[in-house]
């Protein structure tokens, strides 16, 4: 397999890896987040009738939720730096 | 046709949900829930292996702890760990193009590894399902309350 794809020179999925700029590590935590959602609130439903906006309202809860944790993070470290140094 | 034994139907559920994500509803009958559940886990799943690879990302020797949660998606794991097994393994020294590094195997890790959990959370719903003819355990808490609020009927209006 490996001498196949060497010789073709082609990339082949689940075998070559994707190369990934750094800020993708930021923009990929939305998706992630919205299966998330997506699992959580429908273990919680009868049937996937209405669940759209629970879902959106909860993949927007997290997503807030994170950014105030990485906020409170941040403050704290910048607190520490200023306190100690 | 009779319905299967409830144990029975609770082990197949069980086992289909962490062999296929959703396929443990599909079988229950749910077939929204299953369709749903199929996409919000495979789609992180499919994504991470093909960002990370599955040499690297599929190694129990060398990342015990990412394997763990993978086994969360046992079929769709048996399947990349046998692809991962026909790829050459060479020292971590030495480079090749089956290996990913910082940052996509970070991503992949972060993806691979929430798929798994959440199918966890896939195949106990599925498991929970099964006994209580498709309601979720949340819902059945509340019709318990619920029953438990309302007033027993008086016997005026249960005589005829």
């Amino acid at each position: 397999m490996m001498t196949l794809a060497t010789l073709l020179g082609m990339w082949i999925p689940l075998l070559h890896p994707i190369p990934m700029p750094t800020s993708a590590r930021v923009w990929m935590f939305f998706p992630l987040a919205a299966a998330v959602a997506a699992v959580y609130r429908a273990t919680r439903a009868r049937d996937v009738a209405g669940l759209t906006w629970p879902i959106i309202r909860t993949w927007l809860n997290i997503i807030i939720g994170m950014w105030l944790i990485a906020l409170a993070a941040y403050g704290l470290h910048m607190a520490v730096i200023r306190l100690w140094y | 046709m009779s319905k299967p034994d409830p144990a029975i139907r609770s082990i197949q559920a069980g086992i289909a949900a962490w062999l296929i994500p959703g396929a443990g509803h599909w079988l229950l009958g749910l077939r929204g829930l299953a369709w749903l559940y199929f996409i919000a886990v495979s789609g992180p799943f499919w994504v991470g292996m093909l960002i990370g690879g599955v040499k690297a990302s599929v190694d129990p020797q060398g990342n015990w702890w990412l394997f763990l949660a993978e086994l969360g998606t046992g079929g769709y794991t048996a399947v990349c760990y046998m692809i991962a097994a026909l790829l050459p393994t060479v020292p971590v020294y030495v480079e090749t193009p089956y290996v990913s590094y910082f940052p996509s195997q970070d991503l992949s890790q972060i993806y691979l590894s929430v798929a798994g959990l959440l199918n966890l959370i896939v195949v106990f719903d599925a498991i929970a399902r099964s006994q209580t003819d498709g309601l979720p355990v949340f819902h059945h808490e509340q019709l318990a309350r619920q029953a438990q609020q309302t007033p027993p009927p008086t016997t005026s209006e249960t005589t005829p």
